[in-house]
């Protein structure tokens, strides 16, 4: 839990200070929820409470330097392009208010969205392997569990919203990868020391982004790209064409842009919540708030337990329904008959 | 001076903002809740497609809370 993470790195601070008090970096009551959630889980650095793991790379492009990979942060300070502003960004030597074109760090998020890829591709490649080694034995163990989460997302979110059954089918795959994979680095968040990779909004944009292409790739492929470019008209006469192709393809768009806040938002709002809680103790500094704090906290826990298993389920079964809306009427009855 | 007002105006917008999108978002969630429990009480057979269809329509509605409490995010952080 980014919370706990955190918070025991502050705890950490503040102990270190009573050990050796070399540099004072005491964090004044009205800094303390600027500091909590200015980084909400994105470091330079891969830390397990304040244990240093490793240092990230930092890769930043800009029109005026080009690229530049450093192998960690300090790498970048004595390099004299760069420097850290007082609000932690990556700014500019010679001009601190600007900022580079582009930051293509490696940060703490991208390695537990990598850990998640890591994971998901063994456990599903050693369950694949087993259906396919022996076809006909009942499943065990992992695999159990895996079939279960496709037999789920098979009958209960991409048949019933997809109305072409071969569209379905081809579409499987990319619904039950979305669903665990987003799933995974929801409760990657609720593991103490981890991060919520889905906490950002370059995550959940990514992710609608594939969103964006399956829907409308599909439609095309479905109806055809002439069926496609009249649905554009939404069913109306040819002279409320001014009004309605705006509207319907800034709709497009608004589908996925949707789904990005959405996902985004529902992750960082319960760990802001957290971190509101338990910055109230270091705020207040006392121990009383801690009765108050600590019960919420494990209340607000749950839910959020809650939370990630229901975003991973309306993420995957939004894009089903948009995908299903977009191939429209046309399979309607081949639909209803197979049923 | 003239930017401490600003600040406070845009402050006070994200707060009355955020306020406002949200007695939105209760009203909405909590009439389709109510909709959904009568019409399973009523046929509670079909208590699974509604479940499902509720939280899907929950989720729209939460969708556009959200944008509100975006936009609420960005006039606070400026």
């Amino acid at each position: 839990m980014e919370a706990e993470a955190v918070m025991s790195n502050e705890v950490g601070q503040h102990e270190a200070q009573g050990a050796h008090s070399t540099h004072s970096t005491e964090i004044p009551p009205q800094e303390v929820f600027p500091v909590l959630l200015g980084t909400l889980g994105e470091h330079r650095e891969l830390n397990f409470f304040h244990y240093h793991i490793v240092d990230l790379p930092v890769i930043l492009y800009d029109k005026e330097y080009g690229f530049d990979i450093y192998s960690n942060i300090e790498k970048m300070k004595e390099s004299g392009k760069y420097v850290l502003s007082t609000t932690h960004k990556i700014v500019k030597a010679n001009k601190p208010e600007e900022t580079p074109t582009l930051d293509l760090s490696v940060t703490s998020l991208v390695c537990f969205q990598w850990l998640a890829m890591i994971i998901l591709l063994v456990a599903f490649f050693r369950a694949g392997r087993k259906y396919k080694k022996q076809p006909l034995k009942p499943p065990k163990g992992l695999q159990n569990v895996l079939e279960a989460i496709f037999v789920f997302i098979r009958d209960d979110v991409v048949l019933p919203n997809i109305p072409s059954r071969k569209a379905a089918y081809r579409l499987l795959p990319y619904f039950v990868s979305l669903f665990v994979f987003i799933l995974l680095m929801n409760l990657f968040g609720l593991i103490p020391g981890g991060h919520t990779a889905t906490g950002a909004l370059g995550t959940t944009a990514g992710l609608a982004l594939t969103a964006l292409f399956v829907i409308n790739g599909t439609a095309i492929r479905q109806i055809g790209l002439k069926n496609w470019l009249k649905h554009l008209l939404g069913g109306a006469p040819w002279y409320l064409f001014f009004i309605m192709v705006p509207i319907e393809i800034i709709s497009l768009f608004t589908k996925p842009f949707a789904l990005t806040v959405r996902l985004f938002a529902n992750m960082t709002a319960g760990h802001v919540v957290l971190l509101s809680l338990v910055g109230l103790i270091f705020y207040l500094k006392t121990f009383v708030m801690a009765a108050v704090a600590v019960p919420f906290s494990v209340f607000m826990y749950a839910l959020e337990l809650l939370v990630a298993f229901l975003q991973a389920f309306i993420f995957t079964i939004l894009t089903a329904v948009f995908t299903g809306l977009a191939i429209g009427e046309h399979s309607e009855h081949s639909h209803q008959i197979e049923h | 001076m003239e930017q401490n007002l600003a600040k406070l105006g845009a402050y006070l917008a994200a707060g009355i903002g955020a306020g406002i999108s949200v007695i939105g978002a209760g009203l909405g969630i909590g009439k389709l809740a109510s909709s959904a429990l009568e019409s399973s009480a009523r046929q509670p057979e079909a208590s699974g497609d509604i479940r499902t269809t509720m939280i899907i329509a929950a989720a729209l509605i939460e969708g556009v809370a959200l944008f509100s409490c975006v936009i609420a995010m960005l006039l606070a952080i400026k």
